[in-house]
């Protein structure tokens, strides 16, 4: 192996330009993405047809508004973690949070058509697995994106970084998908969509390092 | 903005110069200056670039110092500075440079560490132990003091073929002299190795 001063006369001869990294660039590209896979899905007509009655319903404003807040947070803490000082094990802790207290909120929305069932009915088992499935299908893109901004960038920590930009991709996903959904359960939105983020999460978790040097 | 106050505090080296002529800028040496220097490497300024690099491959040296094996030391010093070049576009210049350098440094510690101990490794036998020398060493010390009470071609002929085991002409032709020359060299010496033996425990 050549001398360090060999090594950093070579890297400083001929030094070029960077273009420095900037979160909301990165933040803008996600954005970007989220809104183009929104748009395809409202462009092939799949947005549930009862949306423009269901968008002021207690439901659907605690379905929203809880995916919307979880992904910005997400998305937040897996840009931010992207920096070598960055710690995202508070950020995650938060969105953790986050998603507990929205679950347990989920109990007071719950529609008095629904509570009546029996569980199996409402988890509705083959329709949950298809929800599934289309969550962890949508947040492909979005996991491609955050794997490239995650290479460009230096986390000292990618195991965790890997983990905030699975939560962050799934519940980019999630939130598309919820448009799309017809179930008005939130125990089915609970189990199913827990269900779905958990799969990108770990897929994550385990691909992501190993694509990333530092 | 920026980079036209950094310009100006590192002016662009003249043709003449030497690499070091435009590092002697009013940017202070040590971390405090870091940051300066990577903004203005940032921007493509070689001068600025080679001399934050040798002061903190200086720093990373220390650092792995206390934490790592002393051959994986320069591993570890050329890994973080290939990792720093690699990702010299992450540096924000709004906050200081040593904690953003002390955070890939630690990366690559942890990295090295694994590699540590992922390094294939043998166990020691527990019958590894041998018999103690010293008899050979002290045989050895007197051989030497005797020898040197000879006439160096004597003592080279008797430590090649009655130490060394070399035949007669293979001594020959180590020394470059003849066979005769050889055996007269070995009787000889060997002749007044015993008579100072023989006079030595006489006189004891």
């Amino acid at each position: 192996m050549q001398s360090s001063d060999a090594l950093i006369l070579q890297l400083s001869d001929g030094l070029a330009p960077v273009r420095r990294r900037r979160m909301l660039r990165e933040a803008a590209f996600l954005l970007v993405l989220g809104t183009t896979e929104f748009a395809l899905l409202l462009g092939l007509r799949l947005m549930r047809p009862d949306m423009g009655q269901m968008i002021t319903s207690p439901y659907m404003l605690w379905k929203l508004g809880s995916l919307a807040m979880l992904a910005g947070i997400a998305c937040t803490v897996a840009v931010r973690s992207f920096s070598p000082t960055a710690r995202p094990r508070r950020g995650l802790i938060v969105a953790c949070a986050f998603a507990a207290a929205a679950m347990i909120s989920g109990m007071f929305v719950t529609p008095s058509s629904e509570s009546g069932h029996a569980l199996l009915n409402r988890l509705s088992p083959a329709h949950g697995a298809l929800c599934m499935l289309s969550i962890i299908v949508l947040s492909i893109p979005m996991m491609a994106m955050l794997a490239i901004l995650m290479r460009n960038a230096a986390p000292t920590q990618p195991g965790m970084s890997a983990v905030a930009a699975g939560v962050s991709a799934s519940t980019c996903a999630a939130l598309i998908f919820a448009f799309c959904c017809p179930i008005n359960d939130p125990l089915y939105v609970i189990v199913w969509y827990s269900a779905g983020c958990a799969v990108v999460v770990a897929a994550a978790r385990w691909l992501l390092p190993r694509c990333f040097y530092l | 903005m920026r980079s036209s106050l950094i310009s100006r505090l590192i002016p662009k080296p003249s043709p003449g110069a030497t690499p070091h002529d435009d590092d002697r800028s009013s940017l202070a040496t040590g971390p405090d200056g870091w940051g300066g220097l990577m903004v203005a490497a940032q921007n493509g300024h070689g001068g600025a670039y080679q001399r934050l690099l040798s002061e903190i491959s200086e720093w990373l040296r220390r650092y792995f110092q206390r934490r790592l094996p002393y051959g994986d030391v320069d591993d570890a010093v050329q890994e973080t500075l290939l990792a720093v070049h690699r990702r010299r576009h992450t540096y924000d210049p709004r906050y200081p440079l040593g904690p953003w350098l002390a955070a890939i440094a630690k990366r690559k510690w942890v990295d090295q560490l694994r590699s540590l101990g992922r390094r294939p490794t043998e166990a020691l036998s527990d019958d590894l132990s041998v018999g103690d020398h010293e008899m050979s060493v002290m045989s050895a010390s007197v051989l030497g003091n005797l020898l040197d009470r000879l006439r160096p071609a004597q003592a080279q002929a008797i430590t090649l073929v009655k130490l060394q085991g070399y035949s007669i002409e293979e001594a020959s032709r180590e020394t470059g002299l003849s066979v005769s020359a050889v055996k007269m060299n070995t009787h000889r010496g060997l002749a007044r190795l015993a008579a100072f033996i023989e006079k030595t425990y006489a006189v004891e």
